[in-house]
């Protein structure tokens, strides 16, 4: 199949806009080069002919096509490449089109595997309709359905999409109000700390301390209202229109208000689940959910993380969504430690000691002597309290399927892991930990998130419990994987869904809506089923 | 539970004392261009290449590895220590690799790797060329035992 020929046009103009903003740089840098030359028009009108006759040529040559078992691509002018991506690997089809897409009716399609660095395989561009047909027929392809292309259609008739979620307009300001981008005024420094050098002499720096605090304080404010107006707007702009709705199995979102994204989620690709929450949230209720694949590559999902977050929702609403997603049940955290909360006084207290040198050390530079003591005092009496909460929200629990774990006062995460998800367990001791004898375990996933760093932790947990739950993990891990295999060895019924979460599954026949506490009943009904039950003793589910 | 091949320190002391040379090189060539003393730059490379051997030292001292009958599992660390379990299932290739120094002293490694994101790759260094074509080997038919789960 080929792209959609408006591609053609689209493509070329694309190109030669940014070869002309870079041409137009150049020449306004003065290499001497003049705009309304004779020269430079040609060049202009020689750069246009080329980008529309590559991308023509781009045309010509780039196909896909569906086949049985795999997704094949073939591309390229100068150098060709043909790629097959069998349908089993595939983690998500996203559909994404900006303002100028839309109003010619054009989608660009990626599709993403769990291997690589980049996006597997993007299509630039088809029309509407045929990214949604891809979607769908990839899905259906995935599932070995019959691929009569006369059937289509109805066949997707018949099983409309349950709506799981749909941002309400109250929800969306409310995560535009309630998102603020710690990155926003960290870039703001980075990028005005070079233009320090010309703003401190306007700063009067023989002013009396107290003028100079109320600057730097009025300064600090700015920024951060500036960073919450930024992050308000791309919240805003990003959710517009979310929608999250679940077939029988896969999920799909739709977001965006200038540039429309959509794309689908397996069920069987779903990692892990986040439920992020702050202070401001948790006192009003509020959480916000993200749903993690192996398909992104880092930094590639526009900097906002996980394609499939749910922005902002009544916590209550979070859980219920999560539960549908993956039925779990209520986590009971173990904490670490107590002694740990010493730890982190400590901690706090060497930070303290850090900042309150800075500010002397500064004092003395400028000569002034009147340092803000009282405002470290304060801080030095809060730092027991910090420590406090800190270890408060730090947990963890070993649920029937999943692993759960909670880090963080400011920005607190609870992270679900399903144990059949597990990578690989890492039990770390850093040289201080050693000290209070605690150690860090941590559930690697395939997870994209994972790759900042936030895998599900347990934090400070004390060496001998971190000794068992690594060890529990890797049997967990062990046992989860024998039952899930005995299913799709043992029960044919499932095969039409083969990798779906069978409570989902269960609850999906049984009761559409309820989900819940099928967790139990999932191993009984699975009992006639298993042929090779030999090897192992049910212990999993204890 | 293995220890690794003794001569790995030499390796990692190499190491070591190729880090501290170029440390110890860029600080003289600074220290000749500003036309400052040059004894801080070579004290420095020195205490790089200290510090290196002791580690190696420890290092040494504290990898420990075992394969399983399902899982490999590693110690290893000095400042912090880390202990890895990898199921078997979920490995999706292995090496064995031999860099420039290994050999030299005539030693290999084998890489195991799995599509997390933070242990993705896990190295067990210090192994006899045989052996690490023998581990490649036997993981890789533990592997194949181990059976065709999807690994992601």
């Amino acid at each position: 199949m080929k792209l959609a020929p408006a591609a053609i046009p689209y493509r070329a103009f694309q190109k030669a806009t940014s070869l002309g903003i870079t041409l137009v740089f150049v020449a306004s840098i003065g290499a001497g080069i003049r705009i309304g030359s004779p020269a430079f028009l040609l060049l202009v009108a020689g750069i246009l002919v080329a980008a529309v006759g590559y991308e023509i040529a781009y045309y010509k040559r780039f196909s896909y096509e569906l086949t049985d078992d795999t997704f094949d691509i073939r591309s390229g002018v100068f150098s060709r490449r043909e790629r097959e991506i069998p349908y089993g690997r595939i983690q998500n089809v996203d559909i994404s089109r900006n303002v100028l897409q839309r109003l010619v009716g054009l989608s660009a399609v990626n599709i993403e595997t769990a291997g690589g660095g980049s996006t597997e395989a993007v299509i630039q561009y088809v029309t509407e309709f045929e990214g949604k047909r891809l979607q769908l027929d990839i899905r259906r392809y995935k599932r070995g359905e019959s691929t009569d292309p006369d059937s289509t259609d109805h066949s997707e008739r018949r099983e409309p999409d349950e709506v799981l979620f749909e941002i309400a307009p109250s929800e969306l300001a409310l995560s535009g109000i309630l998102s603020f981008d710690p990155r926003v005024p960290g870039l703001i420094i980075a990028v005005f700390s070079g233009s320090i050098p010309f703003v401190s002499p306007i700063i009067p720096v023989d002013a009396p301390p107290l003028v100079l605090m109320v600057i730097f304080a009025i300064l600090l404010a700015g920024g951060m209202v500036l960073a919450w107006i930024v992050g308000a707007i791309s919240a805003v702009v990003n959710y517009w229109g979310f929608r999250l709705t679940r077939s029988e199995d896969e999920l799909r979102y739709e977001r965006g208000l200038l540039q429309r994204y959509s794309g689908t989620i397996p069920f069987d690709k779903i990692q892990a689940m986040t439920i992020k929450d702050n202070p401001l949230k948790r006192r009003a209720g509020y959480a916000t959910l993200a749903v993690e694949t192996a398909g992104y590559a880092p930094g590639q999902a526009s900097g906002r993380g996980s394609e499939a977050a749910v922005p902002i929702a009544s916590r209550q609403r979070v859980e219920q969504l999560a539960n549908e997603i993956a039925p779990y049940e209520q986590p009971m955290f173990r904490q670490p430690p107590k002694r740990i909360r010493r730890r982190y006084l400590a901690r706090y207290l060497i930070a303290l000691g850090a900042i309150a040198a800075v500010v002397y050390g500064l004092a003395f530079w400028f000569g002034t002597a009147a340092v803000p003591w009282y405002l470290l005092v304060v801080a030095a009496l809060l730092t027991p309290i910090a420590a406090h909460y800190k270890w408060i929200h730090r947990g963890y629990s070993l649920g029937e399927n999943h692993l759960i774990t909670r880090n963080g006062f400011w920005s607190r995460e609870t992270k679900l892991v399903a144990y059949y998800r597990i990578q690989t367990v890492l039990d770390t001791r850093t040289i201080f930990q050693r000290r209070w004898s605690v150690a860090t375990v941590i559930a690697d996933t395939a997870g994209s998130l994972s790759l900042l760093g936030t895998d599900a932790a347990a934090v400070d947990i004390d060496q001998r419990d971190a000794e068992q739950l690594r060890e529990e993990l890797t049997e967990r891990l062990r046992d989860a994987l024998a039952d899930r295999r005995r299913q799709r060895a043992g029960g044919f019924e499932w095969l039409g869904a083969d990798d779906t979460d069978p409570a989902a599954e269960l609850a999906d026949e049984q009761s559409p809506v309820e989900s819940e506490g099928n967790a139990g009943r999932e191993s009984d009904t699975q009992k006639p089923d298993e042929q090779t039950n030999t090897d192992r003793d049910d212990d999993s589910t204890n | 539970m293995n220890s690794l091949h003794p001569r790995i320190r030499i390796v990692w002391m190499l190491r070591a004392i190729v880090i501290g040379a170029v440390v110890g090189a860029v600080g003289v060539g600074i220290a000749t261009a500003v036309e400052g003393s040059t004894t801080v730059a070579v004290g420095g490379a020195v205490l790089v290449i200290i510090l290196g051997v002791i580690h190696a030292i420890l290092r040494y001292r504290n990898w420990r590895y075992v394969v399983g009958e399902d899982a490999i599992y590693l110690e290893r660390g000095v400042l912090t220590e880390v202990r890895t379990e990898v199921p078997l299932v979920r490995i999706q290739h292995v090496d064995s690799r031999r860099s420039a120094f290994e050999r030299l002293v005539g030693l290999a490694s084998t890489v195991v790797y799995t599509a997390g994101s933070r242990g993705a790759d896990v190295t067990i260094p210090g192994l006899t060329p045989v052996e690490a074509d023998g581990l490649r080997k036997r993981l890789k038919q533990l592997v194949i035992d181990a059976d065709g789960e999807d690994a992601v």
